[in-house]
């Protein structure tokens, strides 16, 4: 038996695991503590790496091509120049969307994909945990600490620091703070903040309306829809599970399985649907895994005898 | 550790781009193919151990140095090795073959390399590998799609990953089964 080999083998199941959706902060430490162990493991997972990465090209050929492009025609010179200005092209218009004049290196900026989550720490030593199918970007250029959630979900641990307010803008919405933990939520025009600790001032980003403010403190929910915001004063515990997606989970407490479903289908490919008003009403409660669709739709069946149909992109749920 | 990212970085930028020409070094005195396995992981542990001064030399020029002598040792201590055998080892620097200059892969390149890997996986590893490159599928999801268990998928995975990126860092797409007993490497939560 190579010692070799079984030490490749261990890499590359760290490797396959950190891919996949429910990767943790708690493995991630997990995997630095075995690199740490010796040189050896860190050879070895570093050299499966590098390898594994430099297959990424083949994402190139989703959409079912497996031929490789034809030859280019253009003297190789020419052809490289005239790549590398669709890439400066594409380059200016992705800032440009973004609505930035130039290319700035202090912009930080974290996406994730279905089912993903991705914990992230930022210069100022506050620590972002970014959820499912979300971007953000963040900058603190000129000493100025500011975030855009472009899309998704995010949770905030704010450093502290009085002379520079950390601001998050959503959705035409500012939230303003000093040092708190609080989570900001895009679902279309709607943008939803939720505080756990400390407090957050909301407001509409366009300062021609500056009167439309408002201060939450821990266990506070503010819903702002276009021009109206409502605030809810829920209990801190409802926060709390609010925020067990940060563990992976799905907390509810007396929602509707169309609530529930519309969770669900934020984390899987695999979608949940409905097959009529009876289901879609009935009140559910507890905590789940949010990528385990299977667990969930099975506890429906057995609890509460609901017929659960697979088809190839989702599930249907009848009463 | 910032240290440790300016290790990462020198060795994933000049040593492992070596690492076709030092496969070939070390098959070259050495039959058993798991004992090439178990050199070139040792050549790569003394080099991530080596001064950090030593690196500053030429990569090529420090990796054979390490590589020969691993052989060198090797070679003592299994102690029925010919002098002429370790001579020959000496003779390294004087290989054209090994004062190459190192290929420079293009974007195109990289592709066509990458497919030509996946193309030489055993079928059932290969759909699974490109439903997680192409596709971009979790286990769950390639579980799901190919009506199979996620342990097969996962096993299937590791052994595809491991072939692909040895084939991209210059060497064969074959699969190298794991040994029998179960590894350390488990799920955090078990």
């Amino acid at each position: 038996m190579s010692a070799a080999r079984d030490i490749e083998q261990q890499a590359a199941h760290w490797l396959v695991a950190r891919e996949q959706p429910g990767w943790s902060a708690d493995r991630e430490s997990m995997l630095q503590a075995w690199l740490n162990e010796s040189v050896g493991h860190k050879a070895a997972f570093w050299r499966l790496e590098a390898g594994w990465n430099a297959a990424d090209r083949l994402a190139a050929i989703r959409g079912g091509d497996r031929s490789p492009a034809p030859r280019s025609w253009l003297p190789a010179p020419i052809w490289a120049i005239a790549a590398s200005l669709v890439l400066v092209c594409m380059a200016a218009v992705s800032l440009w969307q973004f609505g930035l004049r130039s290319a700035d290196p202090s912009i930080i900026r974290v996406t994730t994909g279905v089912g993903g989550r991705r914990q992230v720490a930022l210069t100022d030593g506050s620590a972002v945990t970014v959820n499912t199918a979300s971007t953000l970007r963040a900058s603190f250029a000129g000493g100025k600490r500011r975030v855009w959630l472009d899309r998704g979900e995010a949770f905030f641990e704010v450093a502290h620091d009085k002379r520079h307010p950390f601001v998050v803008f959503a959705g035409g919405r500012r939230v303003t703070v000093l040092g708190t933990k609080f989570s900001v939520r895009r679902d279309g025009d709607t943008v939803t903040v939720a505080v756990a600790e400390g407090r957050v001032r909301v407001e509409d980003s366009d300062p021609a309306t500056p009167e439309r403010a408002a201060i939450i403190t821990a266990g506070d929910v503010a819903i702002a829809r276009g021009r109206s915001m409502l605030l809810a004063d829920r209990s801190e515990q409802r926060v709390q599970d609010a925020l067990t997606w940060r563990h992976g989970l799905l907390t509810f407490d007396q929602v509707t399985l169309d609530q529930a479903a519309h969770e669900f289908n934020r984390y899987n490919r695999r979608q949940i649907r409905l097959g009529d008003p009876r289901a879609a009403q009935l009140r559910i409660g507890g905590s789940f895994q949010a990528t385990n669709v299977d667990a969930f739709t099975r506890l429906l069946h057995d609890a509460f005898g609901l017929t659960v149909t697979s088809d190839s992109d989702g599930v249907t749920i009848k009463s | 550790m910032t240290d440790d990212a300016a290790i990462k970085r020198w060795f994933t930028q000049e040593v492992l781009p070596l690492e076709r020409d030092l496969v070939r070094f070390i098959a070259r005195h050495c039959r058993n193919e798991a004992d090439v396995l178990d050199l070139r992981q040792e050549v790569y542990e003394r080099a991530l151990t080596g001064s950090p001064i030593d690196r500053l030399r030429s990569t090529r020029s420090y990796v054979f140095t390490i590589a020969r002598n691993v052989l060198v040792d090797r070679a003592r201590r299994a102690k029925i090795v010919s002098f002429e055998q370790i001579a020959d080892i000496d003779l390294v620097d004087l290989d054209p073959d090994l004062l190459a200059e190192e290929r420079q892969m293009t974007a195109r390149d990289e592709l066509r390399r990458a497919m030509a890997g996946l193309d030489q996986l055993p079928p059932r590893c290969r759909e699974v590998v490109r439903l997680r490159k192409v596709e971009g599928l979790s286990i769950r999801e390639t579980a799901e799609r190919m009506q199979v268990s996620h342990h097969t998928i996962e096993r299937q995975l590791t052994l595809g990953l491991r072939a692909l990126a040895s084939f991209m860092l210059g060497g064969e797409a074959r699969i190298s089964r794991p040994p029998a007993r179960p590894m350390p490497v488990r799920k955090a939560d078990a």
